[in-house]
């Protein structure tokens, strides 16, 4: 296996190529799932299940699966796994699915899964497939989960259910527009921060030159 | 027609076909392996939200009125709980079940059930409190403008209402105020 291509799959997702921050994909279960931490977990982790054997079997399958049928294709086996965690979900955790239900079902046309299916999974081997199943799903789940503290910090004054003394729910804080207006901030600020660290990195790299290759880069 | 063309589709229509059958064989398997019956889910509802036992389902067929139908009503073995897994329909994303249960003529808790609503983040955490302490003997109807909330969800609200509605009525209409215990 090679070691760059693993460790370049591995952490592509999680920051290169977040799904949420930097592709922007999957803004509506974005904005829906994360009015609480929980919500938001749960939804990431769900995602990520689908994600990960929905590449596996669309990269199993790349030599045998036509290209005019290739999207029909990927949608079956992308919605055959959605309805296999709504059956799990529905038989081990019925609270949860109550209030899920309906964001649960529209996986299926989560940009982020399709997205993968047909820029990745469909030209990739299984494993690497599968790998950039769990890190493009982790990337989606850290997102969720970091606008999931946020919203519900502001909204409910409470962290992952428990209330903090001293903070009261601010009203309003739990609509849509707010939802998005969390987000839009989050994204700033998370490219902000990447920006600057490939900035220094840049300039690291640059002073660890030789005097020769500074002046050779300059020419 | 060309057979190349004619062969490449009935290709694509086959794989097609074949991945669709494992799929349905594979969801086939998860729903042996997850199917719950409705009945005894709502038994294991009733005993969970209420702490009382249920032994036999009063009403397993329940009734249909013109915008809310009661599904399952059963009395509690003590006799203190009116135990109801109500849906009321036009809700955004279809019907919405609420399990409603009544003591003493009055509702002592409400439970969202199985629905398909998206706005549900909007609704305040303590929402469902609102329905308890409601005389069901009182009260002939239930409207939408008796909810109160801050949400703009009209449509989740109107089913939900329409729930609690069918409840007062099929309490009314069969249960009566002898019977409760």
């Amino acid at each position: 296996m090679d070691k760059r291509k693993f460790k370049e799959t591995l952490l592509g997702g999680l920051i290169k190529n977040n799904p949420t921050f930097v592709l922007v994909l999957g803004t509506c279960p974005t904005i829906a799932m994360t009015t609480s931490l929980f919500q938001a977990f749960a939804m990431g982790v769900a995602t990520t299940f689908v994600l990960i054997f929905s590449n596996l079997f669309v990269s199993l399958l790349r030599g045998i699966i036509p290209d005019k049928v290739r999207i029909p294709c990927y949608i079956v086996i992308i919605s055959t796994f959605v309805i296999i965690v709504q059956m799990v979900m529905r038989r081990y955790l019925p609270e949860l699915y109550t209030t899920m239900q309906a964001f649960i079902a529209l996986i299926v046309v989560n940009c982020i899964i399709l997205a993968r299916a047909e820029s990745f999974a469909s030209c990739n081997k299984p494993l690497y497939s599968m790998l950039d199943g769990v890190s493009m799903g982790l990337g989606f789940t850290c997102a969720l989960c970091l606008i999931g503290i946020v919203r519900e910090f502001l909204a409910g004054g409470s962290f992952a259910g428990f209330a903090i003394p001293g903070f009261p729910a601010m009203q309003g804080a739990g609509a849509s527009a707010f939802g998005f207006i969390t987000f839009g901030c989050m994204m700033a600020l998370f490219n902000f921060v990447i920006q600057k660290v490939n900035e220094r990195k840049a300039r690291m790299k640059a002073a660890s030159l030789p005097l020769t290759a500074q002046l050779e880069e300059v020419k | 027609m060309d057979k190349t063309k004619f062969r490449s589709m009935l290709q694509g229509v086959l794989v097609l076909a074949v991945i669709a059958l494992c799929s349905g064989l594979l969801l086939g398997f998860f729903n042996m392996i997850t199917y719950v019956d409705p009945l005894q889910s709502a038994y294991d509802r009733f005993a969970e939200d209420t702490g009382a036992t249920f032994s036999k389902m009063t009403d397993p067929d329940g009734e249909e009125y013109e915008n809310g139908l009661v599904l399952y009503y059963a009395l509690s073995d003590d006799g203190k709980y009116h135990a109801f897994l109500a849906s009321g329909k036009g809700g955004y994303g279809g019907d919405v079940q609420v399990y409603v249960y009544v003591s003493d003529n009055k509702i002592t808790k409400a439970v969202l059930g199985e629905n398909a609503e998206t706005l549900w983040g909007t609704f305040e955490e303590n929402f469902f409190d609102q329905f308890i302490g409601i005389d069901v003997t009182q009260k002939t109807s239930f409207l939408p403008s008796d909810v109160t909330t801050s949400s703009t969800a009209k449509l989740s609200i109107q089913a939900v209402s329409r729930a609690i509605d069918a409840v007062m009525t099929y309490y009314n209409q069969n249960v009566g105020g002898e019977n409760n215990g």
